[in-house]
């Protein structure tokens, strides 16, 4: 009997180094993914996880990591109360080393709140705010900011000759920091911001903020807003018949945009990181093996969720074996030149800002055309 | 201040109409059934969500005329209002005695069974053609948001389409309720099931055949509106219904020309809104309507007060 306690004594003493082993040589790894999946933005989330299967399977047949890494997915209907849910869920569960997602920003920021806690690396594949990748060293993006984007679309205005401008933009975080960092840039190269409207998301009846822009006479109108409200800005300005040029942010950047505006989509300048059209091969085979595998057009959402998935990968096969959280981090701010299809990535290691490279574009005859 | 009476506030006014219009559309058929039956029904935004769709099909798979598609929208829309009422209404009438039908409880526990049913139908509809707008095909989407210039002024081809729309089912949902037996039994149920009930008036045909009158105009309100703004999507019926509700309990409830009155000045008032602050604030103009009418016209501006014993 009291051999039976002894060695059942001797058997628990190292078994904490046996525990420190598993964990340093743990039989899979898991990433989780918070996202919308059901709900109003739940195409986007659609995109996310198809963009992500695609990139785990074809990680997990390279063979770069002796164990495989599976993703488990969450629905937050990008609902900043369920995202903040999901994220105890998620920091709760010891195998999952890294957290990918939420889509909108306001999603993100709560559930960052509960990841900057814990300490848990959280890289979301669509978070543009500003106040995101501030909450803690835990947050990273894959997405240029708007502080990133409207200083260039100013500039590109500027070019254009443009001097009075009226802005809209969807009334959240996101929209905020669109109309935020546009307008100090413009107005710092002189430029003068004529109205600013805000629009509640769900509206799609745009005629009263048309109206009330048209009054003041811009030059030009800049866009921040989702491509499904962008189809029917557009739309009711061709009926309108306002026909002063529109710039928008890169979010409209979707081949539906035309589908669903028709003519009234003609003329719209827009920048983007991602072009589906591009010639590059690593583009070329993501878009194509998207189409074969989804039956749809792969846009810079898919694509920026498919590179994403892709960053995070390389961080944990740089951090084993030690694929911890506190080490993904540190990899995660590493990140430099990363070859993804939305250009040359690279992360700040301080403010885990991601640089990358905008093209310029316009819609011509339905078509997204590279203008420069 | 008077500067803003220029030509854009003409605009303004037209833009408002139009807005005021296509929540009237939508408040015809949900007043009829809400207010004038008194059922409490929370699914027509979802009827109104599947006469798009409906639409939607017929055109991508038929491209019919022009009246025959509406013709098979309001086919849709009665089928479903029939299968909404066995669903979610017809349940709760099971109970025959005189304290169910007299319980206010029972008549309202269909406020959670609509519901219900909305949430199921919306979230299998996003299952099915996914939670993004519809592309439409262009000649029907052009046909409804053709700009049509007066001058300085603008209007679109679709708002002309709606005001016809509007004044048609205004008038016909009046000469049913007040030239038909079926209206008249409609009215004889809404004022008194029970009594209803006592001078032989067939209860269930007649809460039957309001949802079929009712659901059949809030479907083919749904694929004109859907057209005409070019935004199909399973969540299309929740920010009309929400309006056509505030204008519903603005006109009294029970009152269809309050009802189609208080929904152009909602629209009207929020386009002009738009001029003095953000439109992001100008939901609030209903709302504030909203309370402002229950807490001084609690019968609503056109109610004449509920006939009841």
């Amino acid at each position: 009997m009291m051999t039976t306690r002894r060695s059942l004594l001797a058997a628990a003493a190292p078994a904490p180094v046996a525990a420190r082993v598993a964990v340093a040589q743990p039989r899979r790894i898991l990433i989780g993914y918070q996202l919308p999946l059901t709900g109003e933005f739940s195409q986007y989330g659609e995109r996310f996880r198809n963009s992500a299967l695609m990139a785990l399977d074809a990680f997990n047949r390279s063979g770069r990591l002796p164990v495989p890494v599976e993703i488990v997915f969450e629905d937050t209907r990008s609902d900043p109360r369920e995202a903040v849910a999901v994220a105890r869920k998620f920091v709760d569960n010891r195998e999952i080393v890294a957290v990918l997602g939420d889509f909108s920003s306001s999603a993100s920021i709560q559930a960052g709140r509960v990841y900057a806690e814990v300490g848990m690396p959280q890289l979301s594949q669509t978070a543009s705010h500003p106040d995101f990748v501030k909450i803690s060293p835990w947050q990273f993006r894959n997405i240029t900011t708007q502080a990133y984007e409207g200083p260039r679309v100013a500039e590109w205005m500027r070019e254009n000759g443009v001097r009075r401008v009226a802005v809209v933009a969807i009334q959240n975080d996101w929209g905020q920091s669109v109309v935020s960092n546009f307008a100090e840039a413009f107005r710092s190269g002189g430029g003068e911001v004529v109205a600013t409207q805000f629009f509640n998301p769900g509206n799609r009846e745009f005629r009263a903020i048309l109206t009330e822009i048209a009054r003041a006479r811009p030059d030009a109108i800049y866009i921040g807003m989702f491509y499904e409200d962008g189809a029917a800005f557009l739309q009711q300005r061709r009926q309108l018949n306002i026909r002063v040029p529109v710039y928008a942010t890169s979010s409209l950047y979707e081949p539906k945009l035309v589908e669903l505006a028709g003519a009234g989509a003609e003329g719209v300048f827009l920048s983007t990181t991602f072009m589906a059209t591009s010639p590059e091969p690593h583009v070329r085979a993501y878009v194509e093996e998207y189409r074969r595998r989804f039956g749809s057009e792969p846009n810079m959402f898919s694509a920026q969720a498919f590179d994403a998935v892709n960053i995070l990968l390389e961080a944990i096969v740089r951090a084993w074996p030690e694929a911890t959280r506190a080490r993904v981090r540190e990899e995660l701010a590493r990140t430099r030149d990363f070859p993804g299809v939305t250009g040359v990535t690279t992360f700040d290691p301080e403010t885990r800002e991601p640089a990358k490279t905008l093209a310029r574009m316009r819609i011509e005859n339905g078509q997204f055309v590279l203008v420069r | 201040m008077f500067d803003r009476f220029d030509i854009f506030f003409v605009q303004q006014l037209i833009n408002g109409f139009s807005v005021g219009l296509v929540y009237a559309l939508v408040a015809i058929g949900f007043t009829l059934i809400f207010g004038v039956l008194n059922v409490v029904n929370f699914a027509h935004g979802e009827i109104y969500m599947i006469g798009a769709y409906a639409g939607l099909l017929a055109i991508v798979f038929l491209a019919p005329p022009w009246v025959a598609l509406l013709l098979l929208v309001l086919a849709a829309g009665i089928v479903s209002g029939v299968a909404l009422e066995r669903a979610a209404f017809k349940p709760f009438r099971r109970f025959r005695d005189e304290a169910s039908l007299k319980s206010k409880a029972m008549r309202e526990s269909t406020l959670l069974s609509s519901l219900a049913v909305s949430i199921v139908v919306r979230e299998s509809v996003e299952k099915i053609f996914g939670a993004d707008m519809q592309a439409i095909p262009r000649a029907y989407a052009d046909a409804m948001q053709e700009p049509i210039s007066l001058g300085e002024l603008a209007v679109a081809s679709g708002q002309i389409a709606i005001l016809a729309a509007a004044i048609l089912m205004f008038a016909a949902l009046q000469w049913i309720l007040t030239r038909t037996d079926i209206g008249l039994s409609i009215r004889a149920v809404a004022a008194n099931p029970l009594g209803a009930q006592y001078v032989g008036v067939n209860v269930d045909r007649t809460v039957i055949a309001t949802f079929a009158i009712g659901s059949g105009m809030g479907a083919v309100a749904g694929i004109l509106i859907g057209l005409y703004q070019g935004t199909i999507f399973p969540a299309m019926g929740f920010a009309p219904g929400v309006k056509a509700f505030v204008a519903m309990v603005m006109g009294g409830l029970n009152s269809i020309p309050g009802a189609v009155i208080c929904a152009i000045v909602l629209g009207l008032a929020e386009a002009v809104a738009t001029e003095f602050f953000g439109q992001g604030w100008a939901d609030l103009v209903a709302y504030v309507f909203l309370v402002l009418t229950l807490v001084f016209f609690p019968t609503g501006l056109f109610g004449a007060g509920r006939e009841r014993v």
